[in-house]
């Protein structure tokens, strides 16, 4: 994981073969928590943010996921804020375009000549971009709420108790499982062939490349077989079943969380 | 009189491509034995392995399971009651957390929930797994994704136990923890065949030796039977335990009375030389 992901600075090396979101989730400190409740309570936070559209709630919203999840999950404020980087740039970028416009006179409160015309802000759009920032930054956060405090697999029995087809809920399973596999696989092949001076210059990385490509797409077939052979072994019959463990939700979570739902509406109702 | 727990009568099987076929194969396995089974690779043991386990059907020839011929409708049985360790944990693993792996198979038994929780547990516990019941395959090490893969069957509770070269890939500490859950299963009464190219394990372990080569059973007998028989090791490529040789180099020598006494492992040995240099 260390090499082939160096370019994106959230990344840790934990040589964990997995990614670093999978990897927070699993280590988190509020993974007693049932899935249900905190994918509850972050989708009507999410729900909220989104519906009522004010930025006091936007802002308590961030300040509020960065909260549970660095103090009560115990992830570290630098791994925080390199996950809220992944949607930032897209965020900036956005806003960026909303924001700016383009004129052949000068126009808006702020201007910027640029040969063949202008570059223009108004103070009411920059109002409305930041706003709009806000809100998508606590939508994000709401997400990450979820994502970082409850493992994939945790969230795979939430899907399978909502009315999806269970074909999905148990491809998501599967590709969940496999896709680390199949990472671990294509890290040894890239490997072994930088080891052999296979990534030397731009023509032979490509070469490699495409070789490895081809020669995953069959490993991956045999591994297909090998896996439905071990599966049939241990009396699968076609429904994925297994195990899981009943968390139960302490009042006490329920009435914060119901708190703080009222304190948000409060909130809203009060700078409206 | 052994009881009899799996009849195999002339085994025929082929893949389409025609590796690793299996020609006629006559096997009787009674309760309690320790088989180990050794052949070159792509002599026919995992494909043996997964037609007594019912996941290839035989083209030929019949599998009794207790006395009643499988069918397609008893194929259940036979799986209910042969358990398989694959030999890459990663082909075996599939659930997204050890406790729910390890569920996998009472599951499938469609055992009553309250079983499945018991079960899986006993087995966690069992390979001292428990206190990572909730990590996702992914980061677990690879001789702790053995140990899961050993749960999993062992949570079924079959009665024979199948291990597909186990060794393989294993430290000497995991090795170690492997031999001590073998000698626990057949202290509670199970079955076990175990493929290897360990010699030396199969000589100090098995009490029975099956020696594949090109898709038949070409020797079949008591460790000492196979590694003293000149033929059966040339014919299948193997070499002989370290142990034996340097018993029988001893004998010869005259170092050591010809009393018969094979140690198979260390602690005999340093036995067998403490009892000699007395004499």
């Amino acid at each position: 994981m260390s090499h082939s992901h160096k370019h994106h600075g959230f990344h840790h090396k934990h040589d964990t073969g997995g990614s670093a979101i999978d990897f927070y989730a699993v280590n988190s400190k509020i993974r007693f928590l049932s899935p249900g409740f905190k994918a509850g309570v972050s989708m009507l936070a999410l729900l909220l943010c989104l519906i009522l559209d004010n930025p006091w709630v936007s802002v308590t919203l961030i300040l509020s996921c960065a909260l549970i999840t660095t103090i009560g999950g115990g992830l570290s404020v630098h791994d925080y804020l390199s996950v809220l980087t992944i949607p930032a740039a897209f965020v900036f970028i956005g806003c960026a375009t909303i924001v700016i416009d383009f004129s052949s006179k000068p126009a808006g409160d702020y201007h910027l000549f640029l040969h063949w015309g202008y570059l223009y802000l108004t103070r009411a759009g920059i109002k409305r971009a930041v706003f709009l920032m806000l809100r998508v930054f606590g939508a994000v956060s709401c997400t990450f709420l979820m994502t970082l405090s409850t493992p994939a697999h945790e969230l795979f029995s939430l899907t399978a108790k909502l009315p999806i087809p269970t074909l999905l809920t148990e491809m998501m399973q599967m590709i969940y499982r496999y896709i680390f596999i199949l990472l671990e696989v294509q890290r040894n092949m890239r490997i072994s062939a930088e080891s052999r001076l296979g990534f030397r210059d731009m023509r032979s990385s490509y070469t490699s490349f495409g070789l490895i490509a081809a020669n995953l797409f069959i490993v991956a077939l045999k591994k297909a077989n090998r896996s439905y052979d071990a599966m049939e072994a241990r009396c699968y019959d076609g429904t994925l079943a297994f195990w899981e463990e009943e968390k139960h939700t302490k009042p006490l979570y329920l009435c914060l969380a119901a708190l703080f739902f009222i304190a948000l509406l409060i909130l809203w109702y009060a700078t409206r | 009189m052994k009881e009899k727990i799996l009849e195999v009568n002339d085994l025929h099987f082929a893949y389409d491509n025609n590796k690793n076929a299996l020609k006629g194969i006559d096997l009787t396995i009674y309760a309690g034995e320790r088989i180990a089974v050794i052949g070159a690779n792509g002599a026919g043991k995992s494909t043996f392995f997964l037609n007594i386990n019912g996941v290839l059907t035989p083209d030929e020839g019949e599998i009794l399971y207790r006395g009643t011929k499988i069918t397609k409708k008893s194929l259940k049985e036979l799986r209910k009651n042969i358990g398989i360790v694959f030999q890459d944990a990663d082909n075996q693993i599939i659930a997204s957390s050890v406790m729910a792996e390890v569920s996998f198979g009472p599951m499938n038994l469609k055992l009553p929930r309250e079983e499945v929780r018991e079960r899986t547990l006993m087995a966690m516990e069992y390979m001292n797994i428990s206190d990572f019941k909730d990590r996702p395959p992914h980061y677990l090490s690879g001789g702790e994704k053995k140990r899961v893969a050993i749960a999993d069957i062992i949570a079924m509770k079959s009665e024979i136990i199948i291990f597909d070269e186990p060794t393989a890939a294993l430290d000497p500490l995991n090795a170690a923890m492997l031999e001590d859950v073998l000698s626990r299963l057949t202290d509670e009464g199970k079955t076990l065949l175990i493929s290897t190219h360990d010699v030396d394990f199969t000589y100090r372990w098995a009490d029975r030796v099956l020696v594949f080569c090109g898709g038949k059973i070409i020797a079949d007998g008591t460790p000492l039977e196979i590694f003293q028989n000149k033929e059966v090791l040339k014919q299948a490529n193997l070499l002989r335990p370290t142990m034996l040789d340097v018993y029988e180099a001893l004998v010869q020598a005259k170092m050591l009375p010809a009393d018969a006494s094979y140690p198979k492992d260390l602690v005999e040995f340093e036995h067998c030389v403490k009892y000699s240099v007395k004499v």
